[in-house]
């Protein structure tokens, strides 16, 4: 029942992009998908979709879609635009599969990929690349600009532009950059707001609040921008932007009072005491274990109701709100009219522009096992295991749990002070087809590492390899340089086989990870003792080289044995030049610098200088002095 | 120029050749008496949290009101628990975790050290961070049975309340790992070594299964061990463990959280190493020192923390001492503060001391102060070694009068030159008779390669053979010097030699011990300090008064001294098997500094000493 909802939302999403495109050109639309997860949870799933045709964009001719995104596309070349911005962890041990099998879903942190115009050369892809970022970093107020040549990747087999883009494709460059360190917060969720039409001013998006946002146990902020055609003759391609944000509350968390979020201990009266247990009493209290789904209202959930529609273009048959519940659960809506359509898990609402919205649900007890949830494509674990400032060996565990077997594309990006040891990597359990390695290069590349492997059906895989750990400049750790280092997240993507069509496409990302490097002491007294010793051993340089070295007078200096030599060589060129006469310049030259004294030298390095003016007159007068300065 | 002078005339006095031993002694005053000095307030300092990040005590604290409730219900789930068989135990804990909210697991994990097998089952859970990114984890340990091997009651209860409690919260920005291992020491072992490695490879001495769940780096453990039973016990303070194995420290600034935040915000006194009544006068801090020093020195577990110390995250144990009127709810809010304090760390503990030593539990000696005191003894060594190498390398006839006295025949006399400078010394001072060292090398060489027996036989034998191994190793090594001694004739050069470079080796040793486990280089370095005086003697009263010294300070008699002070009830037999386990499972070095350090050096001393009585004989 479950796998057969959540499957279909995507289809969903594309029959509303369908109605809008065939529509009007230049179109929006707004769609809140709501889904009580077990655990207490509730999945909710905004999507904003904006579309303006291809000519208008050329023309700096916008509607709905965001002015300011578009001229950073459209100066940097950019045909296709995926960014994301992720926080917490999608449990699908409790939940399952992710929303929309993961395609809307970043690693923790910021991610971001791109498909830029190069004009063929990768040098011009990689200028647009680096102003693309640096755009985004000031429209988002995200650290997007940290994502240079070290943290950018080309992936081969991991990611397909999802637009159209006929004949340009063989053009385009695919680059792909992770700031897993990035901590994502409401100063990127203004921007975001303020990219849509209504500007979270009415509709849904009214809902997007930082406060609760931020308190999801999973979040993540899309951005998708590419070229759709829907390939009816005469047609104009249009550009779509999808703003989505998913998220994944925990009730009872969300439900706390805004002005009181502090989790206090229930006063007895309202936890519910396990009486079956002999010891229970009044001040003895087994709590039960909580089993289905507590009540819970749109407005407490996200800090208040959703006010008025964001109506701007569309039919009567759009709506804004899904909510997937069984038919036979209760539930009471304020401010909006109830759409039917001949579905028993859904209900669809539609926003009026001039009431707020509410959604009230009573508790309801869910037998248990009843509703599990999908199963997801795969379990993904990774984990760096060894101990130690020197080694490390990273661990990944991919387990299949279908019934058939998976293929799927395993790419992960290495920071380049982590260097793994190719030769070590093992695969235990599966079966690695091919394997896309671009080696690192200190301070200029990251280790680029794609993988397409085939796990057997209900099994578990595990990768491993070992690697070194560099010890960086001490300018080049950050100023929480014991934190560690963060390393960005494994990304899974599922490929199609005969078995198991159902997945293809899916996505699936790994947590990040924490790389210990080695760390010299930052603290004051190391400081001081790098500072006491540069003094001490300045000072006791030219102290000891004052005390330990002799003085004397050059005439008390006794003639070396190689002096000598030098001296008869010279009077033996000499002898040579007299008979030869003054033809050979650069033995001259040559013979000069052999010089004892430094006035000669001096006088030829003069010299080389005056020889642009007048070499002869030059030469004349280096002679003459040579003459008598030679006894 | 005058007192260079000086200096070369003294090449050849007799002054020079018998000072070694008096500076010997000297150091070997000088470490003890720096020791005595360092509880003095002049060498020693307030303890302080150097790490701005921990704001000890500055959160409220919420834990109380229906999780009182809730934790005597836990409390008695859990004596139930403790009735039913060990299958059954670790399911239901399992399930408490489970409706908690966490993501459970379980590892079982079986050592077989001689002849004797432990087994038990780690059962853990996650509290995933809701805003956390899965990088860091803490860990709240509280293990099913405590250090002395009382069930932990009530230890056990609080922190599965608190996992319940603490999985409410949104603040957290690390995992919370909540560990109930079986027992107190080789639990939190195995489940630390797996978490930091792939797959450990089963050996004869230990089976451990790999860890099915983990989170991220691990950036601090706090053990409870509170083993009051189903109707609570009150106690008056909270006793702070920190001796990880091998003597490594947890970072103080943890040690100092859970003083400040115990103390200063719940009014619960902390004591150090079970010292109840500490008056903060000398002969108390003095006390507390000598216990620190007694733990660090045999570097075994002292609770469930220490397994974790070696791998870099920093770990304490709070452990309920005697009866007054704190109860489980303080010590619920003391372990929620100090994980409030660890949650703020932006970066791993690094800023304050890793090597100190505590005079109660707020006054510390720093590294700086404490360690010339084992340098120092392990320098009385050194310069006895450099002593006997002069000495050896110096003609008979010359050394024997020079010993005893000035020589009274006339000798011979060379001027020496140092630049303009000239001195008369005798002419046999400054010539050098060949050492020949082949014979004191191959014995020295000899003597620590036989070491590893012992060591062997005290790691290997069964529980029951272990004694009778030991009283077999102290019979052999009270006979072995005096059989080497008769066997090998050596010159009175050569035993000069064979002790000096045993001696340089144990100078060297130690000096490096100092600086990885302190205490460990002290105590051998006092026990053995008879070594740097022994002396080749013709005289056979001072050849036996020696002898009966060394025998005294064997490596052996140690043993038994050990026992008989420290674990009079205990018995050998139960002490040795200890000292098995603790190289055997927990990989501690104290058996072989006992075995290969001491012991070879101390048989060279022996050696030296029999062949005075050989060369009397002659």
């Amino acid at each position: 029942m479950h796998l057969s909802a959540l499957l279909s939302l995507p289809a969903s999403l594309a029959f509303l992009t369908f109605t809008l495109a065939s529509a009007s050109p230049h179109s929006y639309t707004e769609h809140l998908h709501l889904l009580p997860l077990p655990q207490s949870h509730l999945h909710a799933h905004f999507n904003f979709t904006a579309t303006t045709p291809l000519s208008a964009y050329e023309s700096s001719h916008f509607r709905y879609f965001p002015r300011s995104l578009a001229q950073i596309l459209q100066h940097t070349r950019t045909k296709e635009l995926h960014l994301r911005f992720t926080t917490g962890r999608w449990d699908d041990e409790a939940w399952g599969a992710r929303p929309l099998d993961g395609t809307r879903e970043g690693g923790t942190g910021v991610e971001l990929w791109a498909w830029v115009d190069g004009e063929g050369s990768t040098t011009v892809a990689k200028e647009r690349w680096s102003e693309l970022v640096n755009s985004l970093s000031g429209l988002f107020c995200a650290s997007l600009n940290f994502i240079d040549s070290t943290k950018t990747v080309r992936p081969v087999r991991t990611f397909e532009p999802e637009g159209h883009h006929g004949n340009a494709k063989g053009g385009l460059q695919l680059l792909h950059g992770m700031l897993p360190h990035e901590v994502v917060c409401t100063e990127n969720l203004t921007p975001f707001l303020k990219l849509l039409p209504c500007k979270g001013k009415a509709g849904i998006s009214t809902l997007l609040d930082g406060h609760k946002l931020f308190d999801a146990t999973w979040q993540s902020m899309a951005i998708d921008v590419r070229p759709v055609c829907e390939g009816k003759a005469g047609e104009e391609c249009v550009l779509e932007i999808q703003q989505s944000v998913s998220m994944a509350l925990s009730i009872p968390r969300s439900m706390r009072e805004r002005h009181d979020p502090i989790p206090r201990p229930a006063r007895i009266e309202d936890v519910e005491c396990d009486e079956s247990k002999p010891w229970n009493g009044h001040d003895t209290c087994f709590p039960k274990a909580l089993t289905g789904e507590p009540a819970w209202t749109l407005s407490k959930v996200f800090g208040h109701a959703a006010k008025g529609a964001c109506d701007l273009e569309r039919d009567d048959q759009a709506f804004d709100v899904t909510l997937e519940v069984p038919s036979d659960r209760p539930v009471n809506a304020t401010g909006a009219s109830e759409l039917t359509f001949p579905s028993t898990t859904r209900r669809h609402y539609r926003l009026s522009a001039s009431s707020s919205f509410d959604l009230s649900l009573p508790a309801h007890s869910t037998p248990l096992g009843q509703n599990s949830p999908p199963s997801p494509p795969l379990y993904a674990t990774r984990q760096i295991a060894g101990h130690g400032q020197e080694r490390g060996s990273m661990h990944t565990t991919l387990r299949n749990p279908h019934a058939h077997p998976l293929t799927l594309v395993y790419m992960e990006t290495l920071p380049w002070y982590q260097r793994p040891y190719m030769h070590t990597l093992r695969l235990a359990n599966g079966k690695q087809e091919k394997m896309y390695y671009t080696p690192a290069l200190d301070r200029k590349r990251g280790t680029h590492l794609e993988l397409v492997l085939t796990i057997p059906a209900e099994s578990t895989a595990t990768l491993t390899y070992d690697f070194e750990k560099a010890v960086l400049r001490y300018t080049e750790y950050p100023p929480d340089a014991n934190r560690g280092f963060d390393v960005a997240p494994a990304v899974i993507r599922i490929l199609a086989n005969n078995e198991s069509p159902q997945f293809a496409g899916s996505y699936v990302r790994t947590t990040s990870l924490l790389l210990s490097l080695p760390t010299p002491d930052f603290s004051m007294p190391y400081n001081v003792i790098i500072l006491t010793s540069t003094v001490i051993a300045l000072g006791f340089g030219s102290l000891f080289n004052l005390l330990t070295r002799s003085f004397v007078l050059a005439e008390e200096v006794p003639p070396s044995p190689l002096a000598g030599v030098v001296r008869r060589m010279r009077d033996l060129v000499k002898g040579l030049l007299g008979k030869n006469g003054d033809v050979a310049k650069d033995e001259e030259s040559s013979e000069v610098k052999d010089g004892k004294t430094a006035e000669i030298s001096r006088y030829m390095r003069e010299e080389t200088k005056g020889k642009a003016n007048g070499i002869a007159n030059g030469d004349a007068d280096l002679r003459d002095r040579r003459a008598r300065g030679s006894p | 120029m005058a007192l260079s002078a000086r200096l070369l005339a003294l090449r050849g006095s007799p002054f020079l050749y018998k000072l070694p031993p008096y500076l010997s002694a000297l150091c070997v005053l000088v470490g003890i008496g720096w020791i005595l000095l360092l509880p003095l307030n002049e060498y020693s300092r307030q303890t302080y949290v150097s790490e701005n990040a921990i704001l000890p005590g500055q959160v409220h604290t919420y834990f109380g009101g229906s999780e009182h409730n809730i934790f005597r219900a836990f409390r008695q789930e859990v004596y139930a628990l403790s009735q039913q068989p060990e299958d059954a135990r670790q399911a239901g804990i399992l399930k408490i975790l489970a409706d908690s909210g966490l993501k459970t697991a379980s590892q079982p994990y079986a050592y077989q050290v001689a002849g004797e097998s432990i087994n038990g089952t780690n059962v853990y859970g996650i509290v995933q961070g809701p805003r956390a990114d899965a990088t860091e984890a803490m860990i709240l340990l509280a293990a099913w049975r405590n250090f002395d091997d009382q069930i932990n009651y009530s230890g056990v209860a609080l922190a599965l309340t608190l996992a319940r409690y603490f999985s409410r919260w949104s603040i957290w920005s690390k995992d919370i790992i909540l560990l109930i291992p079986s027992d107190s020491t080789y639990g939190p072992l195995a489940w630390v070594d797996a978490y930091h490695s792939i797959s450990i490879p089963p050996t004869s001495s230990r089976n451990i299964s790999a860890l099915p769940l983990k989170a991220g780096a691990l950036q601090a453990a706090v053990a409870l061990d509170y083993p009051a039973g189903p109707w609570g016990q009150r106690f008056s303070s909270l006793d702070i463990l920190y001796d990880g194995l091998n003597g490594a420290l947890p970072n103080l600034d943890l040690l100092n959280t859970a003083v400040s935040i115990a103390s200063g915000q719940m009014g619960i006194a902390c004591t150090l190493h079970d010292h109840a009544t500490h008056s903060d006068s000398y002969r108390d801090r003095l006390s507390v020192l000598a216990s620190g020093l007694a733990t660090q020195s045999l570097g075994h577990a002292t609770g469930p923390h220490s397994a974790f110390i070696p791998y870099h995250v920093d770990a304490i144990t709070l452990k309920t001492v005697g009866d007054g009127w704190h109860d489980e709810m303080s010590l619920g809010r003391v372990t929620e503060s100090v994980f409030r304090s660890i949650n703020n760390l932006l970066e791993h503990l690094h800023q304050s001391f890793f090597f100190y030593i505590l005079l109660n539990a707020n006054r510390f000696v720093s590294v700086g102060n404490y360690l010339p005191a084992a340098m120092v003894l392990a320098g009385s060594f050194t310069t006895s070694a450099l002593g006997l190498w002069v000495l050896s390398g110096r003609d008979d006839v010359l050394v024997a009068p020079l010993a005893g006295g000035l020589a009274k025949q006339k000798v011979e006399m060379e001027t020496v030159k140092l630049g303009g400078d000239m001195a008369l010394v005798p002419k046999r001072s400054v010539q050098t008779i060949e050492r020949e060292l082949f014979v004191p090398a191959l014995l020295l060489l000899g003597v620590h390669i036989l070491g590893y027996i012992p060591l062997w036989l005290m790691t290997s034998l069964n529980r029951e053979t272990l004694a009778l191994g030991l009283h077999l190793t102290t019979a052999v090594s009270l006979i072995l010097p005096i059989s080497l001694a008769t066997t090998i004739r050596l010159t009175r050069s050569q035993a000069q030699i064979l002790q000096s470079l045993s001696l340089i080796l144990l100078g060297a040793l130690l000096a490096t011990l100092a600086t990885l486990n302190f205490s460990l280089a002290l105590v051998i370095g006092l026990l053995a300090s008879p070594l740097a005086f022994v002396r080749r003697s013709s005289s056979s009263l001072l050849t036996a008064a020696q002898a009966l010294s060394l025998a005294i300070t064997s490596p052996p008699v140690a043993v038994y001294a050990f026992q008989r002070v420290f674990y009079p009830a205990a018995g050998l037999e139960k002490l040795l098997l200890e000292l098995a386990k603790g190289w055997s499972a927990q990989g501690v070095w104290l058996l072989w500094v006992a075995w290969g350090v001491w012991w070879p050096a101390w048989v060279v001393g022996g050696v030296v000493v029999g062949s005075g009585v050989m060369s009397a004989r002659r």
